[in-house]
């Protein structure tokens, strides 16, 4: 799927190149340095990451094994938090760190952006998604639980699929 | 996951149908959840649903009402007693997540897109 975002900004998504991943990716009219910037710099992220909403970085430590926890507002008073560890981190290049939010607690999902310099200004962001399940996490799998995340993806497929 | 913010979600994303706003709505709530996963195991009436998760009737039928309109779950009523079971919506809290992430990951982009547009020629 392609769709002009803002007449510079191209959308390209990929979903689900596997049972399991997501992947979404995007190319900017801006440098890669200041694409990077933008995912590192708490005041910048705060500016984007929640799409609106006030953000609050309780904790951001952009270092292999560094926590990272942020708390989003939304207009009706809610609060919603996420976080993390920091699995890779190579300036510029890669991101690789760990995500879970509040509210499906131990569902953690591995992601990792990575940023391509395009050479003429614009710069690809690439995100893939790997989720896991609590079982799956915590490495309680036996034979019959492993399907449940396959399943899920089936069930998403499916509705998305029956959808007008 | 965010009642208020799903819309705003959804007017970005063009592939994911409106109509995925009431299963959103629907699974956002921890109850709603455990509910369905109750319901997946065996059907229930509302009454033992309410027992379950230490609620009043009226409660349980606010919930379940909103999983019925969702699809998520169907109810038949036979003399006074009115049975759950999952409806033909196989969605799961946890296909729900996945979804809702998937927005979230993709309105984040747009934002970041716009970011970038807003504070242009602001950084070296």
């Amino acid at each position: 799927m392609t769709t002009s975002i803002n007449g510079t900004t191209m959308r390209h998504t990929l979903t689900t190149p596997t049972d399991r991943t997501i992947r979404v990716e995007r190319i900017f009219d801006a440098t890669r340095d200041r694409v990077w910037r933008a995912y590192t710099e708490p005041a910048l992220l705060a500016q984007w990451w929640g799409r609106g909403n006030k953000l609050v970085i309780e904790k951001m430590e952009v270092v292999r094994g560094g926590h990272w926890r942020y708390v989003e507002h939304t207009p009706d008073g809610e609060a919603h938090g996420f976080e993390g560890r920091y699995r890779e981190v190579t300036p510029q290049d890669r991101i690789v760190r760990t995500f879970e939010w509040d509210g499906m607690p131990g569902y953690t999902i591995l992601e990792t952006a990575e940023f391509t310099d395009l050479g003429d200004g614009r710069t690809r962001v690439t995100g893939t998604s790997l989720f896991f399940t609590p079982e799956e996490r915590d490495g309680m799998l036996h034979s019959g639980m492993e399907g449940g995340m396959a399943q899920s993806f089936e069930a998403l497929d499916r509705l998305l699929a029956k959808a007008p | 996951m965010r009642r208020g913010e799903v819309g705003n979600i959804l007017n970005h994303m063009v592939q994911y149908p409106t109509d995925l706003d009431s299963v959103f709505t629907a699974v956002a709530d921890g109850t709603r959840r455990g509910i369905l996963e109750r319901l997946g195991r065996r059907e229930a009436s509302i009454t033992e649903l309410a027992e379950q998760f230490g609620m009043t009737l009226t409660g349980m039928k606010k919930h379940v009402q909103l999983l019925e309109k969702a699809g998520l779950v169907r109810t038949r009523k036979v003399g006074r007693v009115r049975t759950c079971t999952l409806g033909t919506r196989r969605l799961t809290a946890e296909a729900a997540w996945i979804a809702n992430y998937h927005q979230m990951l993709e309105a984040q982009l747009d934002s970041l897109g716009e970011f970038l547009e807003r504070t242009k020629g602001e950084q070296p």
